[in-house]
């Protein structure tokens, strides 16, 4: 049998009042898996643990069946898109981008290749030597983007990756990354906070509830009814908001 | 932009005042030195003692504030960014002299230099007492816990996440405190290296303790204001106070500099300052 590019089991982690608790989830290889959940739910925390944050837990998270502390972090090819981006202040757009390319030591040409051709899918071209610091939202949340995409990560972890993005930006993201997902067949687990996103990204989606990850289901059936209220809740109140605005 | 004028309450007028009186009593106390010490400046730099001591000072506190950067950035790392048993005891062990007067430090490196593993270093051809490389250990000792302090806060304010990810893209360890964590201390590092440079230059006590007070051998600027003072040459102490000053004056100014001068660009620029 192959193994599941991402498996949780009996994952439960405490930071300082908040728990993850019990969380089970197995993500196989090529498939896009949407988390959501309301703030404060544990999303990030979520997204975190798979990426091997945190040393202090119980149960196990495994990236195709390896223990993913055990995996040093530079040999995870992970690609972590963080919600507040991370980009790295002291280096241009241009250096953010091609920073993995640089570790890798390829030469200059080749960094410039691609960093063209992300700067083409995202269109970014036109801020590649200016500083994160004076960069708006979207456009750093796309450098985000790009320098986790340069490198073809195995499995990419995005936290509300398009949520700065005004809608026409939000669609043509959504067919660059399933393009991508298309031609390199990473495996993609991201959060968002919008539930027409989840369903047109995902093949299935996780609502996370107070630390705890309930009601896995493919993501056409995402407002099917169910036992748990506070799921119902939470999407109906989510579903009623659409209706209105 | 309306209360372009405010009206100064009582207490706003209390602290002013409170201010005004230490700027007094501080200006005082240089101009003490700078109109006692100008007149002899010029006389001082035919003074062959006085070009020693200079030189002497400028070798010791260079050479030793490279050793101590050498031993405080892996120390600071290690207490930032590793985890080992007993870390917290450590951290107390390397900032208990903090708090120790300089003197009993420089009695404690007598004690040392002078048992029989100091005589076994002078065999091999390394002196310490009453040499120069004593000035240098000295200095070294005295600033040591202060950088260690002042790089382990500046390598605690670099984002954790930021080195994650990072390694998140390939890079090593090493590679992510190459590449991240020290360029983001950057500044912190330079201040740190004026800052134990000229505290090397004003170190007194230690040194006192531990290679003496022997003109033209290991006079120091310090030493200079002391010994000239205690034979009763005030011109020639004066001249090495009003040196120090000045090359004091100089990282002052250096480091308020740097603390300004911010290299990444920001859309806050102009607001924030
Ligand atoms: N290191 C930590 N120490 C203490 N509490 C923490 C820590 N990290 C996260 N938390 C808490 O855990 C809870 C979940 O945080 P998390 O960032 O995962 O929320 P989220 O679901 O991503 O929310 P949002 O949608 O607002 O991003 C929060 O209440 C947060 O304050
Ligand atoms: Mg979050």
């Amino acid at each position: 049998m192959i193994n599941p590019m991402v498996e949780i089991k009996d994952y439960s982690i405490q930071l300082g009042t908040f728990q993850l608790n019990n969380i089970n989830l197995s993500i196989s290889e090529k498939e896009i898996f949407a988390v959501l959940g309301r703030t404060g739910s544990g999303k990030t925390v979520l997204l975190e643990s798979v990426a091997g944050f945190y040393r202090k837990f119980s149960g196990a998270v495994s990236l195709q069946g390896k223990p993913v502390v055990d995996i040093p972090l530079e040999k995870r090819q992970i690609g972590f898109v963080y919600q507040d981006f991370g980009l790295f202040h002291h280096m241009s757009v241009y250096e953010n981008i091609t920073y993995g390319l640089k570790i890798q030591r390829k030469d200059k040409a080749y960094k410039k290749e691609m960093a063209d051709k992300m700067a083409e899918i995202l269109s970014i071209g036109h801020i590649m030597n200016q500083y994160p610091g004076t960069l708006s939202g979207g456009e750093r949340q796309r450098t985000a983007l790009a320098r986790a995409l340069i490198l073809n990560p195995k499995l990419l972890l995005m936290d509300e990756p398009f949520s700065s993005l005004d809608p026409s930006t939000k669609e043509m993201m959504y067919q660059q990354i399933k393009k991508i997902h298309k031609i390199f067949g990473c495996t993609i687990l991201f959060v968002t906070h919008d539930f027409n996103e989840a369903q047109r990204m995902a093949d299935r989606i996780g609502i996370m509830v107070n630390g705890e990850l309930r009601g896995i289901r493919n993501s056409a059936d995402l407002f099917e009814d169910c036992q748990d209220q506070e799921i119902n809740q939470f999407l109906l109140g989510g579903y009623e908001r659409r209706i209105i605005v | 932009m309306k209360e372009r004028f405010s009206v100064f309450s009582f207490f706003e007028i209390f602290t002013i005042i409170i201010t005004i009186i230490v700027i007094i009593f501080t200006s005082v106390l240089i101009l003490a030195i700078v109109l006692k010490g100008l007149p002899y400046l010029g006389q001082a730099f035919y003074s062959e003692e006085v070009r020693f001591a200079v030189k002497l000072s400028l070798y010791t506190a260079s050479i030793s504030t490279i050793i101590c950067m050498a031993l405080a950035i892996p120390t600071a790392y290690a207490l930032t960014r590793t985890s080992f048993p007993f870390k917290k005891v450590c951290q107390m062990i390397i900032e208990l002299p903090l708090s120790m007067p300089y003197l009993v430090l420089g009695l404690s490196l007598l004690i040392v230099f002078s048992s029989d593993f100091g005589k076994a270093l002078k065999e091999l051809g390394f002196k310490v007492v009453f040499d120069k490389n004593g000035i240098i250990i000295a200095q070294t000792v005295v600033n040591l816990p202060y950088v260690i302090r002042f790089i382990r806060t500046a390598f605690q304010e670099v984002d954790e996440r930021l080195e994650f990810i990072s390694g998140s893209l390939g890079a090593t360890k090493w590679e992510r405190f190459i590449t991240i964590t020290l360029p983001l201390s950057k500044n912190a590092i330079i201040t740190t290296i004026i800052l134990a440079w000229s505290r090397g230059l004003g170190e007194f006590g230690a040194t006192l303790m531990l290679v003496g007070a022997t003109r033209m051998k290991t006079e120091t600027l310090t030493t200079s204001v002391y010994l000239n003072l205690a034979t009763g040459d005030t011109g020639a102490s004066m001249a090495s106070a009003t040196i120090i000053l000045i090359i004091s004056l100089i990282s002052l100014f250096l480091t308020n500099w740097i603390g300004r001068k911010n290299p990444q660009e920001s859309r806050m620029k102009d607001v924030n300052q």
